[in-house]
């Protein structure tokens, strides 16, 4: 099958519009209008190596109207209100903010009382659906997340950044200091340059352990960028680590714990996205990142200290079952392209153990430069995935 | 080597008598006037007298220990009267009883409980009880107190004279003890009262606690229950040694007559069965005074081992399902009930009926949606009050799954809700646990029994509850449609700058969508109070209630599954026998042709029938509206 790579060249005012006129007209004639959507989810999900990332299927939700979906396509067209006055107006807001102003709303005026939502979950639920329907994303409604991770560190990266008034903010990643750069959820529109030849960039899932390599002189020593994703990477760090890609084309290197969680949940969202964000991939993704460790191998080669899985907790019982499901079902770990990961994930389930990133730090208490050493003794012997 | 002595049986029960329910002064003062009337409703009925009753609880003073109250109780009925000769042995000593394993279902057995009562009394007031006591053929009333002498277990008759009674007959008990007084909860005189008051629907009650008013329960049924008699006993409800015992009384009979006289349930058919089930027939025609312990052990073991009809209903008295259902309403307002009454079994060798009954109270708070079901225990008739966990029909309600009935329940646990349970177990021989009567014993048969009882009650229950949440549901899609509707146009209208024509139009479109999505709901909902209606009119039908056309036909269906369960059983609603045999009779007849043709025959039989007890019925009718008069 071919995979549906997204190129947005929509008006979505104008699509919206379209779309209400024809759920007006349809209740005019007494139909049911009926919502359609990406079906974003992994049984839709498509992985094709060369692509490099998750693509949507053909599956679609139907949200035919009738007395159970009054509600949800009441809160709907309420909401894509919202979005729409503020794509005119070029206002910008977060989902928090949304569900309080949508709250605001709905509690001051009678007639919009019965779309009150309980919580935030309800109201960012119709903001996915408005996005799926549309196949946009979330930030070309001028919605954007919270900033969370991506905090970045290098000595030779400039990052040009054009804002909204057409204006342009260059900084200069030097001159931050230990201060990191931390990228906007809209990396696009940053342009960046090297100051001098960058050689990697690594990505680090704990964003304590980057911060930690950084003020031990990591980035002193070695040209190269460092990231901390801190944990599952958000739009704003997938985004920008796509971006470096993109634009710097030089190797990525992800470093994190090794466990089926990291694996499945940090690493492989970052390399190709998620089934959730089906249409989003294409740009939040970094297809080119390779995984640097922690490797099973690494334990061995470095006595690294790792301790059993316990079956009885249940995050770490839960890792487990989804590890062996991905194995059989998700198309990312099913690409012969993976096999190596899978084979890391088969030693997971088999040894039920795992070891953290942090271990290497243990590895020579005496010598505080050991984590660099074996960072860039794993990259200079290619062991990595 | 110490010295042995012997007792008697007053001087264990004085020592002992938080064993029969005095182990706490609360407890005293319920288990006293459980006795008092519990002797005065058997007295009246043994005399197929109706009962009226007066009960008074008043605190007269300090106790004689520092957490005691000085309670007086009294118990006042208008049965038989004691004939004086008696008076002593019927409160003063222990084992006199006149019911003593003559498997009748009486309230009382042992004829411990009263005789303890006049024991606490003395023990802690010094005085025992105070009896006025008139037969009908006495001109004046005995009075006189009553004490046990412990040593000897007897009564003692003092203060003894002949007084002027208004009177035909009856008798008064006055009980000053030492005691505290509980009126409500689980352990209450009032929930005590509120289930005497359940399952006796032909018994009037006046009552006065404490410094409330005077409170009267009228009857609801003109019928005195009549105790059926003891059978001959049923083969299966013997051990080896009671048939040994019981062949001794027959003396040189041969066998083949023996079971056949000396048992129920001993046809012609079931010998054949005995033979082929292995009993030698050269036995049969053999003398019981020939017959050595093995060839007892092996006839006995023949007759356990063939099956034979259960035994015969006319030594189990039960309620029954309209006594149940008039003498519930007697309780309070009720938004909806549920009766069962089930066919006697065995159980642990001895015939059981189990009647239960379901309600749902309209004056109580619907804060107990949160709160456990109010559950009211039988045994015999008689409210069982304390250590609920170890109960037969405690366990049986926790082990049904509630929750498909539509009510909240948590695992093994009594489930939620503003009900009150009722159940009641009656049988011959009911398995006490201690000789308190306080729980019955929980074996894994009565267990089961109850629990399919229940389950019976629990499905005609779940049909209100069902036809509630439709209703709901409607009713919440019919708000969506108002709710959400208007707001999804205007929403559509502000984003397309469309006009108040189209607006008003898209409404119209709106509306005509969602009222189809309601049919749906409209016409799940009116299956539901159809189902509803069957049993309404069914229990309509019970209470006396004359019935639309429409309703009658919808209660003949009822008729036809209640005929199955309801069998042959003896009961009060043996008053309305002409109704409800011939409703039977057509019922089963018509069970295998149209439902139609049964509904027919059946308005015919209930119109018969509710001619005849309108008389009786219509009066009470009007005074089940009042939950209760007070004076």
């Amino acid at each position: 099958m071919k995979a549906k790579i997204r190129e947005f060249s929509r008006d979505i005012d104008k699509e919206s519009k379209t779309l209400c006129e024809k759920m007006l007209g349809d209740l005019e004639k007494s139909r049911r209008p009926v919502l359609e959507a990406t079906k974003c989810s992994l049984d839709n999900s498509f992985y094709n190596p060369r692509v490099g990332f998750l693509t949507p299927g053909d599956k679609r939700v139907r949200t035919e109207l009738n007395v159970s979906s009054v509600q949800k396509m009441a809160r709907t067209v309420f909401m894509l209100e919202i979005l729409l006055n503020n794509l005119k107006t070029g206002a910008v807001n977060t989902k928090r903010e949304l569900y309080y102003m949508a709250k605001g709303s709905v509690k001051s005026d009678n007639f919009l009382k019965p779309l009150d939502f309980s919580d935030q979950t309800e109201s960012d639920s119709i903001i996915d659906f408005i996005c799926d329907m549309l196949e946009v994303y979330r930030e070309e409604m001028n919605c954007y997340a919270n900033d969370r991770g991506g905090q970045t560190y290098s000595k030779q990266l400039v990052v040009t950044e054009t804002l909204s008034d057409g204006s342009k903010a260059v900084v200069d990643l030097s001159t931050l200091g230990t201060t990191p750069f931390q990228p906007k959820n809209r990396p696009q529109t940053f342009r960046l340059k090297a100051k001098k030849k960058i050689d990697f960039c690594l990505v680090i899932e704990s964003e304590g352990t980057a911060n930690t390599l950084v003020s031990n002189g990591f980035t002193h020593r070695n040209n190269c960028i460092v990231v901390g994703a801190q944990g599952v990477p958000s739009n704003g760090v997938r985004g920008w680590v796509k971006t470096i890609q993109d634009q710097l084309e030089i190797p990525i290197y992800f470093f994190g714990d090794l466990d089926a969680y990291t694996l499945q949940n940090i690493y492989r969202t970052l390399k190709a996205g998620s089934a959730a964000s089906l249409i989003r991939n294409s740009d939040f993704s970094a297809p080119d990142v390779r995984f640097l460790g922690v490797l099973p191998e690494d334990v061995k080669e470095y006595d690294l200290d790792c301790y059993d899985v316990r079956e009885s907790d249940v995050t770490e019982a839960r890792a487990l079952k989804k590890a062996r499901d991905v194995l059989q079902n998700d198309p990312f770990f099913l690409a012969p392209k993976n096999k190596q990961l899978c084979k890391i994930l088969d030693w997971l389930l088999k040894e039920k153990r795992r070891c953290e990133q942090q271990a290497i730090f243990a590895v020579n208490p005496k010598d505080p430069l050991m984590p660099e050493k074996i960072i860039l003794e794993k990259i200079k012997n290619g062991s990595y995935v | 080597m110490s010295k042995i002595t012997s007792s008697s049986t007053a001087e264990y029960f004085a020592k002992n008598l938080q064993q029969v329910g005095f182990s706490s002064p609360t407890k005293a003062v319920l288990t006293t006037l459980k006795e008092a009337v519990d002797n005065a409703l058997d007295a009246c009925e043994e005399a197929s007298i109706t009962p009226e009753l007066l009960v008074t609880v008043n605190r007269v003073g300090k106790g004689s220990t520092k957490t005691a109250d000085l309670i007086e109780i009294v118990v006042e009925d208008n049965g038989p009267g004691i004939d004086p000769d008696d008076l002593a042995k019927v409160f003063g000593e222990y084992l006199a009883s006149s019911k003593f394993g003559r498997g009748q279902c009486s309230r009382g057995q042992q004829g411990i409980g009263i005789s303890a009562a006049t024991t606490w009394a003395q023990l802690t007031n010094a005085a025992g009880v105070r009896v006025i006591s008139k037969t009908a053929k006495m001109r004046k009333a005995l009075q006189a107190q009553v004490d046990v002498d412990i040593k000897g277990n007897r009564g003692l008759l003092k203060h003894k004279e002949m007084i002027d009674w208004d009177r035909d007959h009856g008798t008064r008990v006055e009980f000053v003890i030492d005691g505290r007084v509980q009126l409500n909860g689980d352990g209450g005189i009032i929930t005590y009262l509120d289930g005497t008051t359940l399952v006796n629907p032909h018994m009037t009650l006046k009552y006065k606690l404490m410094d409330a008013d005077w409170v009267e329960v009228k009857r609801v049924s003109d019928e005195v229950p009549h105790i059926p008699a003891a059978t001959m006993p049923h083969p299966h409800t013997m051990k080896l040694g009671e048939f040994m015992t019981h062949a001794h009384l027959y003396g040189k009979m041969n066998l083949d007559k023996f079971l056949r006289k000396g048992f129920s349930r001993v046809s012609d058919s079931s010998i054949t069965d005995f033979v082929k089930n292995g009993l030698p027939k050269s036995l049969l025609n053999s003398s019981l005074a020939k017959f050595k312990e093995t060839e007892f052990k092996q006839v006995f073991q023949v007759l356990q081992a063939t099956e034979l009809t259960n035994p015969s209903t006319r030594s189990v008295l039960t309620v029954g399902e309209e006594g149940l259902s008039k003498s519930i309403h007697r309780l309070g307002n009720i938004d909806f009930f549920s009766v069962v009454t089930r066919r006697p079994r065995i159980c642990d060798f001895k015939p059981v009926v189990v009647e239960v009954a379901i309600a749902r109270f309209l004056n109580r708070p619907s804060d107990q949606e949160d709160t456990t079901i109010q559950l009211l225990r039988f045994a015999n008739r008689v409210p069982l009050q304390f250590d609920k966990a170890a109960c037969a029909i405690t366990q049986a309600v926790e082990s049904v799954n509630w929750r498909s009935y539509g009510l909240q329940q948590a695992k093994n646990s009594l489930p939620n809700g503003p009900y009150v349970f009722a159940i009641s177990v009656t049988s011959p021989f009911i398995k006490f646990k201690n000789a308190s009567k306080e729980t019955i014993d929980a074996s894994e048969e009565l267990v089961e029994e109850i629990r399919r009882a229940l389950m019976q009650a629990g499905q005609k229950l779940s049909r209100h509850i069902k036809r509630e949440h439709k209703a709901a549901d409607l009713e919440r899609k019919l708000q969506h449609i108002e709710k959400f509707g208007p707001i999804l146009v205007s929403g559509l209208v502000n984003i397309t700058g469309a006009s108040s024509k189209r607006k008003v139009a898209a409404e119209e479109g709106l509306k005509k969508l969602l009222g189809r999505d309601s049919e749906l709901a409209e016409s799940e909902l009116a299956q539901a109070e159809e189902r509803l209606q069957v049993l309404k009119a069914k229990q309509r039908a019970r209470l006396g209630v004359e019935d639309e056309e429409g309703d009658a036909n919808l209660e003949s269906e009822e008729d036809l599954s209640r005929s199955e369960e309801s069998g042959e059983q003896l009961s009060l609603d043996e008053s309305l026998a002409p109704a409800t045999t011939k409703k039977r009779a057509t019922g089963k007849k018509a069970s295998t042709k149209k439902t139609a043709q049964a509904a027919t025959t059946t308005k015919k039989a209930a119109d018969a029938g509710t001619t005849t007890k309108k008389a009786a019925t219509k009066k009470t009718t009007a005074k089940e509206a009042e939950p209760r008069k007070k004076k």
